[in-house]
């Protein structure tokens, strides 16, 4: 199903219903978690560590079977996903992970055989910004050099959806900014879908549309940011917290919302 | 695509493939070296004489470097993929998962055939300078079993490598040992040559172990 189907169908891009989750002999991760990402939404999932936000990409991406629920991506069952439907997902896995032992030009004409709309010129337009040579191991850059790199390939795949887990790990502001601008504008332009984690709430509120606040066991808040935040600033000045309440309502955050519903620890 | 996955997966290897190939021929020279100075000392018919009346074919030190040869190859191409989490990314490749891990295996079993094959070849060159045809055939059958057995050795370091549990893991480990083993049993030439087309087909079966593995993984037990 390409952009347009999946637009005019109303489907969602990504489907999740009644999702529960729990490691084997662990406690429960979530249980009954439901929600949908329209398509051209970017959306933000936040949680404090160890709320299930890596375990629910991985869910996603079909490297761990939950314990029931239905989870579907671009109509497909996520344990059966096709290799064509693959291809319409760009993936950033924690920890920026890509083959290290690989050149900046090797791994790039790799990812080109299998992307059928690779677009070259992205990837060495964000590559320019790194100052390194195209014959430079990825493994003998720095550890922020690394993750520039996974980000220049997953924009590069020009995929319908960008599965992005804590994308800002390892980068410095500036080119958080950077590609955070980057990818809003791109997003916006092209119609894509975005699923993404990030610790650094601040970057989000910036880029992301609708957002999901999970906490353990249980989703929070599953609301534009919009609405969130304006609720949240309408409630301001009966909040607990005092740095909450004698702040001026247009100066808080969507980190101060986050941490005014999840607490501090 | 597939050029691309070969290409990946030899860029991932190729030291290690020179390292094991540096070993297996430096063995063989070793072996080369040792028959040349009995010629040299007693003759070649001396040589003859030895091979024929006391089972010696002369190349022990060889026998053991076709699975130290695999154990390096498998675990440069398949531990990076578990350690560096590298495998969801290589999962999640718009290619067929089971085929893609396959293709990295035969990337892997090919490596290792070439270099086995280049010892094998030395050593046969080398002796045919020196005894007549079957006798070469006679070392080059005595030897099969331990080519075999590397890739053995192959095929149970990917799947250790690829396995998500510890306890996996070991279990893995220790019936690779045990199938190793098995090629090693009986010292005397042409031991195995009843039982080779077995050992081939046993080693066509274990191609499935380190797929076993991976569809482990894709179920969570990492």
């Amino acid at each position: 199903m390409d952009n347009n189907v999946s637009r005019l169908s109303g489907e969602p891009v990504i489907h999740v219903k009644d999702l529960s989750m729990r490691y084997d002999g662990g406690r429960q991760i979530y249980d009954g978690l439901s929600f949908d990402v329209p398509q051209g939404r970017i959306l933000g999932l936040l949680g404090k560590n160890g709320t299930g936000k890596t375990t629910t990409i991985n869910i996603l991406m079909g490297y761990l079977r939950p314990r029931g629920g239905e989870c579907r991506i671009f109509g497909e069952d996520i344990r059966r996903l096709s290799p064509a439907t693959r291809s319409r997902i760009a993936l950033l896995i924690e920890g920026h992970v890509q083959y290290s032992f690989m050149t900046i030009s090797q791994i790039e004409r790799f990812y080109s055989r299998f992307y059928p709309k690779w677009n070259r010129a992205a990837y060495y337009e964000l590559m320019s910004k790194l100052k390194v040579s195209p014959d430079q191991k990825i493994s003998t850059m720095s550890c922020g050099q690394r993750s520039q790199v996974a980000l220049g390939l997953i924009l590069a795949q020009n995929a319908d959806l960008l599965v992005l887990d804590d994308f800002s790990l390892g980068l410095d502001p500036g080119y958080r900014r950077l590609f955070v601008d980057y990818l809003h504008q791109y997003a916006k332009a092209e119609n894509k879908t975005v699923f993404m984690t990030s610790h650094i709430i601040q970057d989000l509120e910036r880029l992301i549309d609708d957002c999901i606040i999970l906490d353990y066991g249980k989703i929070l808040v599953h609301k534009p940011v919009s609405e969130i935040m304006s609720e949240f600033r309408k409630s301001a000045p009966e909040n607990p917290d005092p740095y909450i309440r004698e702040r001026e309502p247009s100066l808080l955050t969507l980190e101060d919302a986050f941490i005014s519903l999840t607490g501090k620890y | 695509m597939e050029k691309a996955i070969i290409v990946k997966e030899w860029l991932k290897t190729r030291l290690a493939a020179a390292a094991s190939m540096v070993l297996c021929l430096a063995m063989a020279a070793y072996a080369i070296l040792k028959i040349n100075r009995l010629v040299a000392l007693k003759g070649a018919d001396h040589l003859w004489m030895i091979m024929l009346l006391k089972d010696n074919t002369f190349i022990d030190a060889i026998q053991y470097t076709t699975v130290i040869s695999a154990i390096i190859v498998g675990i440069a191409q398949m531990a990076p993929e578990m350690t560096q989490k590298r495998l969801k990314l290589t999962l999640h490749l718009p290619y067929p998962q089971m085929r893609m891990v396959g293709l990295m295996l035969s990337v892997g079993l090919a490596e290792l055939i070439a270099i086995f094959a280049l010892q094998c070849a030395s050593i046969a060159v080398f002796y045919s300078t020196l005894i007549p045809a079957s006798l070469v055939w006679r070392v080059v059958l005595t030897s099969l079993p331990w080519y075999l057995a590397g890739l053995i050795a192959y095929l149970f370091t990917s799947a250790v490598c690829l396995e998500g549990t510890w306890m996996r893991r070991v279990v893995l480990a220790l019936l690779g040992v045990c199938a190793v083993m098995i090629c090693y049993l009986q010292p005397a030439p042409e031991a195995y040559n009843g039982m080779l087309w077995m050992i081939v087909a046993f080693v066509f079966l274990l191609a499935l172990l380190p797929l076993g593995s991976v569809l482990r993984f894709k179920e969570g037990r990492q």
